[in-house]
């Protein structure tokens, strides 16, 4: 006996099945007929790389700098936070020749704490960088570093802090993303390649002539040459030492060079940072002194 | 003549006097979480316009052949066993469970084809795209469309429904807009604290929704300008 109820608990039973089947074929084949060719390597160098996002590759994403290295669009060299591990992990994945580059961190081209410079005007504005650089005069030296701190809310790692009103990097934490050189607006910091554990940097970054130098800064290059007479990798460009890293011998006497600055504007960076936390009456040549002690 | 009429009041009716978001209030959801930026909000109310009127396409289909009382398929396989032709099988409680199954499966089939052949576009949709399957607002003109084809006496055809989805669509992607550039420039706003986020921005959708209000008996006026207009 057929009853309605049969009836329509069989046909809804036979037309959900049926619907099923047809969607789940429909979908299966699309799924072969529309399917994309990805790229395996790029899941593969996307799991190899930091992952960290910071885009000083000049790529958006890790993923996008994953995709580009797949399509040999982009060098495997250019994450700094992976540095040289990842790229050779990125080589070993694409089947190439891994290039090495030196790791590069930054370094803050200013030496000077707030009791070091002169002319401070009583700035009392937006505490960024970016606006009391347009203030004319918020202090005398135009090259040097402002310490309210762009660079250190830039730095994604937290490796910058401002100590005394002066930025200060720790290479420990810094990964050379590059994110707080764009920061600065006044260009105080850059990268330095650390082949070695340590090198030498120039900590000041005025290109006046000495006597101008020294109206503005306790700590300022006056340019005196003293350094560049004594090392081959350093010339004198605008008033200041330039250093050539590519001559620079790492394992050298790089604290003779730096002990020789009368100004302590060229310093020995690196582990151990020569650049102790020095408290509030420390005189110039204790700072010397230090300095040559710890580096 | 008459059914262009019709067609127009149900585009207009969709999109303006019964907005989906703003007088049902179904896709609320997108509506609040999706418009804080104008082009990503753009960008959804195409998507889902798309959507809805694959989806409606869909299911005016299976409703009008299958789901509907008196519907030519359950009628001919009760006719061929036999039974009493003054009895008719009603399918239609299996609506929602069919309607969820084609939205789902044509989201799944549209994520597919977009992502073969536009990709730019697929980018740009990414995360919206299977969200949509779970946008209310392509439910309700689903069972907006099985409503007008409960009666057999005045059944809506495929135009019909394509027109409601249409409109609902352009509805939809209207109130999406209105609402992400009112945010936008909210967020240049000095909004007390306790309201700032979700809270401003129900106000902001009550506050539209009341606005949308004013468009209730735009059909009338619109009805006999029209037919003055075609006559």
């Amino acid at each position: 006996m057929i009853t309605l109820t049969s009836v329509t608990i069989i046909l809804a039973a036979v037309i959900l099945v049926v619907l099923a089947v047809v969607v789940a074929y429909i979908l299966g084949w699309a799924n072969r007929a529309f399917h994309v060719e990805v790229d395996p390597a790029v899941a593969k160098i996307n799991e190899a790389l930091p992952g960290a996002n910071c885009g000083g590759c000049g790529y958006v994403g890790c993923l996008e700098y994953a995709e580009a290295v797949a399509a040999s669009r982009a060098a495997t060299t250019l994450c700094a936070p992976g540095g040289n591990a990842c790229s050779q992990k990125l080589a070993d994945i694409l089947g190439i020749e891994a290039e090495q580059t030196e790791k590069q961190l930054a370094v803050v081209h200013c030496s000077a704490t707030l009791d070091e410079r002169l002319g401070l005007s009583a700035y009392d504005g937006e505490k960024t960088c970016a606006a009391a650089n347009l203030v004319a005069g918020v202090q005398d030296c135009a090259y040097g570093c402002l310490g309210y701190g762009d660079c250190a809310s830039a730095c994604p790692y937290s490796a910058i802090s401002i100590e005394k009103g002066l930025a200060s990097v720790d290479r420990d934490k810094c990964l050379g993303c590059k994110k707080c050189i764009t920061a600065c607006p006044r260009g105080v910091i850059s990268m330095v390649p650390f082949g070695a554990e340590r090198t030498l940097a120039v900590i000041c970054g005025n290109r006046d002539f000495g006597a101008d130098v020294k109206s503005v800064c306790l700590t300022g290059c006056i340019g005196c040459k003293a350094c560049a007479k004594l090392s081959e990798a350093i010339e004198m460009n605008g008033n200041l030492p330039v250093i050539d890293y590519d001559r620079l011998i790492p394992q050298g006497d790089l604290e003779t060079v730096a002990a020789k600055c009368p100004m302590n504007a060229l310093a020995v960076i690196g582990t151990p940072l020569n650049r102790p936390s020095f408290s509030g009456g420390a005189t110039r040549d204790k700072r010397s002194r230090e300095s040559v002690q710890v580096s | 003549m008459e059914t262009t009429i019709i067609l127009i009041q149900i585009v207009v009716g969709a999109a303006l006097i019964n907005n989906f978001v703003l007088h049902y209030f179904v896709g609320i959801c997108p509506f609040l979480g999706v418009s804080r930026r104008l082009d990503t909000a753009f960008g959804m109310g195409c998507a889902v316009t798309f959507v809805i009127s694959i989806a409606a396409f869909l299911s005016w289909t299976f409703t009008y052949f299958i789901l509907r009382p008196e519907a030519p398929l359950p009628t001919w396989v009760w006719a061929t066993l036999g039974g009493d032709p003054s009895v008719h099988v009603d399918l239609s409680v299996l609506s929602y469970i069919m309607y969820i199954f084609v939205i789902a499966s044509s989201v799944q089939f549209v994520e597919m084809y977009v992502r073969k052949f536009f990709p730019p576009l697929y980018k740009s949709f990414g995360v919206f795209l299977p969200l949509i399957t779970t946008n209310c607002a392509i439910l309700f003109a689903c069972l907006e469309i099985m409503k007008h084809l409960q009666d057999p006496t005045r059944l809506w055809g495929l135009p019909e429904a394509m027109a409601l989805a249409m409109g609902g669509g352009i509805g939809f992607t209207l109130a999406m807009v209105l609402m992400a550039g009112i945010r936008e420039e909210l967020d240049l706003c000095d909004v007390p604290r306790p309201l700032r986020g979700a809270g401003i921005a129900l106000i902001v959708a009550g506050i539209m929704a009341m606005a949308f209000m004013g468009f209730a008996g735009v059909d009338k006026g619109l009805e006999t300008t029209l037919s003055s207009m075609l006559h």
